[in-house]
């Protein structure tokens, strides 16, 4: 009976609140000195979610063999409505958008990173590359360029996310934008906003990072899933039957954190997110008044952790692709005509390069360390005739140069260890260099100092 | 860091069932030793006691001597471990070059079954191993400037386990290399040829050849019970007596059984000598013997030789 009766108050306790408090991010109150408006919600993420979406559907165009003029739409953005292209609505989930310019009327080109990216050919801006790269993808089918190992549908996604979203976030939002006199809190964002300075820039950082409001209430599984679309019940966290897709999925890196945290050695997603609430509700206990320095310089420690944890989330990635893309050549050296294990080794590289790419685009140059990184990935994978792309001529045609396969297979490696080094990856998927280290732990120090 | 020094370095030594000294060991070696001395030489069971805990023996100067450079030496290795290139450095790039030199395949063996791997890369491992120690062994008492150090060892007159680590620390940082580069090029290669996948065949997750060595009392190799084996197995296994027999201050023992768990590399060098039944004085068998008894000396005297050789 007692038991039935605490089980009774429990289950009414979650189900009066929509998550364990602390652990969704919003809804928090208006703060604003002097607003005499309806909202009783500041936060506000559209056009963060409204790029989410553009991205995705920028990524199916490219596998679609769209137009160069759509591909263009979903990255420069329209007037005309953008057919939202991922996630679609199914019967097993549903969600509640089908045109993106609903959510929000926003482009991806305009806050690509305009730093200059080395590990492209042409020396071009990182928005430039992701341009280029667009325009090649629509010479070729479905964004697949066998012919020197391109696959763009994966580069131009994993470089997106990082030149616009981990970019934005992390070298604007989280950054300067947390400047005692840049939007600042007692001020509205910008005229005739109803939320103030330093709420709606990390209310933007949060958006570009991509979690659900309710994703740290959840298993690394569920969000995994949710991102996959297979998860309807967890997504559907106010219970309406349909996903919002403004607060209820998973995005980009927040997705990615997810796919690392579910094999049990990190806790990326909740780190991260959980930074985030914990830095917003700092913003809403100011309510509406500048924030003290005291104020700011929490917020600045929960920014560092929050871009720490997404810069080794990106690192993670790069480490697991770098040991994929070993694995392939390794198939494809026991029988270099296997089509599909080919078809897998460039959709990997995209994926190693694009990730790689993304790196560079936050806060901090990455100086001789990224240069490295470069040269160790090369502008293209190196194909089984031991060829690989050296650059790219006045016309815009890639230049080939002679390559080794099997050094390539040790940059792989190389690769591996600079992420475990010098980014401290932890998840560590398709670790190549596991072996080693498993074995020489098995055998102990080498450093006895025993006579014998 | 005390602390951690304490219990990694000091206590570690004797907690860890991968070293030596580790108490399951000593206290094989002591029952191995009671057996002995009752079954084969026919001591009483008081006797046997009395002959094994002998105090003049683990009290002698020269076991004091013993103890304080065992602290001595943990603390010198605490602070040099972080800079000696380890064995997963030299493995890493060996594996690189592998890659390179396409002598095989990667991976050429990746189908191999778990224990036939693992089972292999035991053998391998163990056998290179203890080649690699006698070769060590032989070079510190065959090179001059090597074996001024290793006179830090031999200068012992009687032998306890700890004896062991009587070492001087250029020898360790010897040893260390050593062992790094036999990991090292054992697991590069293994790792390359059956893949990520391979494994040691372990006892309680120690290196089987490391428990049955330890654990059959090599510890005895240090000590005063003289245990002998049979003349053919002598051949192939070192047995106690017969290192005890590469510590005597005789001369014509001098430069024989440099081997560690097997006779068998001393035998195929022409350095094999069978245990003997005469009981044997440990030392130099030199004057330098009366140099080399206090602390100061024992870590100084080999650059001092080194000196006066080079001048």
């Amino acid at each position: 009976m007692k038991h039935t009766l605490f089980g009774l108050l429990a289950s009414v306790s979650i189900l009066s609140s929509p998550a364990i408090a602390g652990d969704v991010y919003g809804p928090y109150p208006i703060t604003l000195n002097g607003y005499e408006g309806a909202k009783t919600n500041s936060v506000s993420y559209s056009g963060q979610v409204g790029r989410q979406l553009l991205h995705n559907s920028l990524k199916k165009a490219i596998g679609n063999s769209a137009s160069l003029d759509e591909m263009n739409a979903y990255f420069n953005g329209s007037d005309k409505d953008l057919t939202l292209l991922d996630p679609k609505s199914s019967d097993s989930f549903k969600v509640d958008v089908t045109n993106i310019n609903d959510v929000s009327k926003t482009n991806l080109s305009g806050k690509a990173f305009k730093g200059d990216i080395a590990g492209w050919p042409g020396n071009m801006s990182g928005k430039a590359v992701l341009q280029n790269m667009i325009v090649k993808a629509s010479q070729v089918e479905k964004g697949y360029d066998a012919e020197h190992g391109y696959d763009y549908a994966q580069l131009v996604s994993k470089f997106t996310m990082g030149a616009v979203f981990y970019h934005q976030a992390c070298d604007n939002y989280l950054d300067e934008k947390l400047a005692a006199d840049n939007k600042p809190n007692n001020k509205p964002y910008k005229d005739g906003a109803y939320y103030t300075g330093k709420e709606h820039s990390w209310d933007e950082g949060f958006g570009y990072w991509g979690a659900a409001a309710h994703g740290a209430t959840l298993s690394p599984r569920q969000n995994y899933d949710i991102a996959k679309k297979k998860d309807m019940a967890a997504a559907d966290a106010n219970g309406d039957g349909v996903v919002n897709l403004k607060s209820e999925m998973n995005y980009a890196h927040a997705y990615y954190a997810s796919a690392f945290d579910k094999g049990g050695k990190t806790n990326y997603y909740n780190t991260i997110t959980k930074a985030f609430i914990d830095g917003r509700e700092i913003i809403a206990n100011a309510n509406g008044a500048a924030l003290t320095d005291a104020e700011r310089s929490d917020l600045q420690t929960h920014a560092r952790k929050i871009c720490a944890n997404w810069e080794r989330v990106i690192a993670e990635a790069v480490f697991k692709y770098a040991g994929s893309v070993y694995a392939d050549i390794e198939k494809l050296k026991a029988n270099s005509g296997d089509a599909k294990a080919y078809r897998k080794y460039v959709k990997h590289w995209g994926e190693l390069k694009g990730f790689a790419l993304s790196l560079h685009a936050g806060k901090f140059s990455l100086g001789s360390l990224g240069t490295e990184l470069d040269a160790l990935i090369g502008y293209g994978p190196v194909l089984m005739n031991g060829t690989q792309v050296s650059g790219i001529d006045a016309t815009g045609a890639y230049q080939m140069a002679d390559a080794s396969v099997d050094g390539y297979m040790v940059n792989m490696l190389k690769v591996q260890n600079m992420m475990a080094e010098e980014f401290g990856v932890v998840a560590k998927n398709n670790d190549k260099l596991a072996g080693i280290k498993n074995l020489a732990e098995t055998l102990g120090l080498a450093n006895s100092a025993e006579n014998d | 860091m005390l602390s951690e020094f304490f219990t990694q370095d000091i206590i570690g030594q004797f907690t860890d069932p991968k070293k030596r000294l580790f108490f399951g060991y000593i206290i094989s070696a002591l029952f191995i030793a009671f057996l002995w001395l009752l079954f084969i030489k026919k001591n009483s069971v008081a006797q046997s006691v009395r002959d094994i805990f002998a105090p003049d023996i683990w009290f002698s100067k020269s076991s004091r001597i013993d103890g304080v450079c065992f602290i001595i030496n943990r603390v010198f290795f605490f602070f040099l471990q972080p800079v000696l290139i380890t064995q997963i450095a030299i493995a890493t790039m060996l594996y690189h070059w592998l890659h390179e030199h396409t002598f095989f395949q990667v991976n050429l063996f990746e189908t191999a079954p778990y224990w036939l791997a693992a089972s292999l890369f035991t053998l391998v491992f163990f056998l290179f191993d203890d080649f690699a120690r006698f070769v060590t062994h032989l070079l510190l008492h065959k090179i001059p400037v090597l074996w001024e150090f290793h006179k830090f060892h031999h200068s012992a007159e009687h032998l306890t386990p700890l004896t062991v680590t009587r070492t001087h620390p250029v020898e360790g940082i010897i040893f260390g290399l050593r062992s790094a580069i036999v990991q090292g090029t054992t697991i590069a290669l293994f790792v390359f040829l059956f893949g990520n996948e391979i494994g040691l065949v372990t006892i309680y997750g120690v290196n089987m050849f490391v428990v049955l060595f330890h654990g059959l009392g090599s510890n005895l190799r240090h000590s005063h019970i003289a245990i002998r084996y049979p003349k053919a197995v002598e051949i192939v296994l070192m047995s106690p007596a017969q290192h005890q027999l590469h510590h005597s201050d005789n001369p014509k023992h001098f430069d024989k059984n440099f081997g560690v768990a097997l006779s068998l590399w001393d035998w195929i060098c022409g350095t094999f000598h069978h245990s003997t039944d005469k009981s044997l004085k440990f030392g130099l068998g030199s004057d330098e013997q009366e140099v080399r008894q206090s602390i100061l000396a024992l870590y100084l005297e080999p650059f001092k030789s080194l000196g006066n050789r080079f001048r």
